[in-house]
């Protein structure tokens, strides 16, 4: 947990595929679209809109939840920032209140890209993260990988998104 | 924390997680999700979720209900975990066709 008691998330991944490519997929809406929303609307400086819709659970209980972000620090290929949060209160992470950092850095002939998800609501499973991961990682390890489906279907996009009113 | 890691490993007591987080559900409306799936398996998913603490069941008549706890932030946090670690894999192989594709290109 962080010092004013919000939580940090940190994902990292190897990608084999040179920072100046992924960066795109951050700051391109054409090519967000491809894994993170199912529309997004961008505006890569520092002020600018970083506006994305995710998609709702596939058997249509769920509709689509709307990430109402900005970029706060745009440098190509290495680094860029931008605000989190979405439009419904349902999914516990507001507009503004969180920020998302990714750093990418050359890695072998690829980038080792490091996602950090700043400003998250305490957890009371804060001693878990470590073991959580760890167990995580192990069960990927240990599967083969299946199908991955395209973004936009398959779940809510939001934790406690109920059926639409 | 062992027993609530072991809960939420298996990718099926993840989908239930979701499945009845939003709603409460019965125990044959959270196995008829999963076709593939034995009936007592489901209900030894269930009770490892509930003596995790992460779902609660309650029985009206004969049927037996199960909902997520509400645990508040842990679900956000949870789901964000799990978000982030789904969504990367699919920038993984979309940034990877994407070198490939330029790689063919010859640019």
């Amino acid at each position: 947990m962080n010092a004013d008691g919000r939580e940090i998330l940190v994902r990292e991944v190897h990608i084999e595929a040179s920072p100046e490519i992924v960066f795109e997929f951050f700051v391109d809406a054409d090519k967000l679209t491809r894994w993170l929303a199912t529309e997004a609307t961008l505006d890569p400086r520092p002020g600018g809109a970083c506006v994305q819709v995710h998609g709702g659970s596939d058997d249509g209980r769920h509709g689509p939840v709307h990430m109402q972000g900005t970029f706060l620090e745009v440098d190509p290929p290495t680094r860029v920032v931008f605000s989190w949060g979405f439009v419904e209160p349902e999914c516990g992470v507001l507009p503004a209140s969180s920020t998302v950092e990714v750093v990418l850095q050359p890695e072998g002939s690829g980038t080792r890209l490091r996602l950090t998800h700043r400003g998250l609501p305490p957890s009371a499973i804060e001693d878990h993260r470590r073991g959580w991961k760890q167990m995580l990682d192990r069960l990927q390890q240990a599967t083969t990988p299946t199908t991955v489906r395209p973004t936009g279907g398959r779940r809510s996009r939001c934790p406690t998104t109920g059926p639409p009113s | 924390m062992q027993v609530v890691l072991e809960a939420v490993v298996e990718p099926r007591r993840r989908e239930i997680l979701r499945l009845v987080r939003s709603e409460e559900l019965p125990a044959g409306a959270i196995a008829a999700h999963f076709p593939d799936v034995s009936r007592p398996t489901i209900s030894e998913h269930l009770r490892v979720l509930r003596t995790a603490g992460l779902i609660a069941e309650r029985r009206e008549g004969t049927r037996r209900l199960y909902r997520t706890v509400p645990g508040g932030f842990r679900e956000v946090r949870a789901f964000l975990e799990e978000f982030w670690d789904d969504q990367l894999e699919l920038l993984k192989i979309e940034a990877e066709r994407e070198q490939q594709a330029h790689d063919r290109g010859g640019r």
